[in-house]
């Protein structure tokens, strides 16, 4: 496996897994087995954390990363990040998956806490970067705004749910989540 | 509730993070094929929600890894979505038709008939480009363009640059030294591999700044980007660098015009 090209300048992690794509894109199978054991755990947890259902989520982050395997060559790295990308990808999955599982059978979910697993430390993955940087930035929002990006990102609610949820107007959920994710964005340090 | 259709821009919020369901999803993705400004917030806020997911992680189980790596290993993979391989010069926009010697590279402040044209060319080019269908895998992240192209355009000291990008391509540069910003777009330039994309840069006699990077091409037309907060004595420089871009360039520049 050749290391992905340097260009003078200490590469970035999302610039090194955009080389990996490139080569996953040409049918590389040991460089989507390398995507795959470094962005597993974000996509796993993402999904398990809208779908709940353990064999369900397994299920579907199965099919995450057969797509990212089908459409690597759709990747456009001057757009935005590999894991933007996959991470997309597989937040769209589950929502989905969950919806029309949804209309077959009510979900089976009774509180509206937000499903971040902040304390299910059994099976999360140690040592993890974003945790701590995420939290710090969601505690920075209004709670309204907190509430409203939680639900949606980690719960799989639409904004309409989320205004259920919440009892205040659709209108104003949709504003918070926007607020909301781009304090988000600039507190995390993400922005172009 | 129901019945109320928020404005397109307020749902960006929940677009990206999948909170909108059925007709509001497909109302909005219709929005965002029009809306640049949308795109690029969407684009942004992905980075953010991909910043959720990393906060998310749990170590799926051992057996996972295995069952998906022989599933990829029988299944065929997409071809890459291709961009008119040559650059389509006939797509009614080669940037400058049959006139781009070496006098051309230089500054031009007076609109002269033929800089006109060459504008007037990369415009419609600009115009295909964006009313182009084009597979949305994540959207761009550059600079909103309609309305800053048209601050430029309509500008009074409106000059045009051209040049020929070392590596292949003719880059065309629109300006306005009054509102400090410039339009670029080339044609023709060659196609790189994902992990690499163009990159602007303004470089003064400070410190480089980077000025954007370049979109994927379509129809052969990269672009247009627009750089803002143009200093005096700023050259336009352009290389080639990794997928996300860099603080300076690390590359050698393929492409410099003087400002």
């Amino acid at each position: 496996m050749s290391p992905p090209r340097s260009h003078g300048s200490l590469p970035a992690p999302g610039a090194d897994l955009a080389a990996l794509l490139a080569r996953v894109a040409r049918g590389d199978h040991a460089a989507f087995a390398e995507v795959y054991d470094r962005v597993a755990a974000p996509v796993f947890g993402t999904v398990r954390s809208v779908v709940r259902d353990p064999s369900l989520s397994e299920e579907v982050t199965q099919e995450v990363f057969v797509e990212v395997w089908r459409a690597a060559s759709r990747f456009d790295a001057c757009k935005g990040s590999p894991m933007a990308w996959m991470a997309t990808i597989a937040h769209r999955r589950a929502v989905d998956r969950v919806r029309s599982e949804q209309r077959a059978a009510a979900r089976d979910r009774r509180s509206a806490a937000p499903m971040i697993a902040y304390d299910d430390v059994a099976e999360t993955v140690e040592d993890n970067l974003d945790r701590e940087r995420v939290r710090r930035c969601l505690g920075a929002l209004t709670e309204l705004q907190r509430e409203a990006v939680t639900l949606a990102y980690y719960g799989g609610y639409t904004y309409r749910e989320v205004a259920g949820l919440l009892g205040v107007p659709a209108g104003t959920v949709n504003t918070r989540m926007r607020d909301g994710l781009i304090r988000l964005r600039d507190c995390l340090g993400v922005a172009r | 509730m129901t019945g109320s259709r928020p404005e397109p821009h307020t749902l960006a919020g929940a677009y990206a993070m999948d909170a909108l369901d059925g007709q509001d999803r497909a109302r909005f993705e219709r929005h965002l094929e029009r809306c640049e400004e949308c795109t690029r917030e969407v684009a942004g806020l992905h980075e953010a929600t991909a910043r959720l997911a990393g906060a998310a992680a749990v170590r799926p189980p051992d057996a996972l890894r295995e069952q998906l790596l022989a599933e990829t290993a029988r299944t065929r993979q997409l071809p890459p979505v291709t961009h008119g391989a040559s650059p389509a010069p006939a797509r009614r926009a080669p940037v400058v038709p049959g006139q781009r010697p070496a006098r051309f590279r230089g500054r031009l402040r007076a609109p002269r008939l033929a800089v006109v044209l060459a504008g007037v060319a990369v415009l419609a080019a600009v115009a295909v480009w964006a009313g182009g269908t084009v597979v949305r895998s994540a959207p761009p992240t550059q600079s909103p363009v309609g309305h800053d192209v048209a601050t430029v355009l309509t500008a009074p000291d409106l000059a045009v640059l051209s040049g020929q990008v070392r590596t292949g391509g003719t880059a065309t540069v629109m300006m306005s030294r009054r509102d400090r910003m410039l339009v670029f777009a080339a044609a023709g330039l060659r196609a790189l591999p994902g992990s690499q994309c163009y990159e602007l840069w303004l470089m003064g006699p400070g410190a480089d700044r980077p000025a954007g990077l370049l979109p994927m091409p379509k129809h052969g037309m990269s672009g247009p980007v627009v750089a803002a907060g143009l200093r005096t004595g700023d050259r336009l420089g352009l290389t080639v660098e990794p997928a996300h871009g860099t603080g300076r360039p690390t590359s050698p520049l393929i492409l410099v015009l003087a400002l």
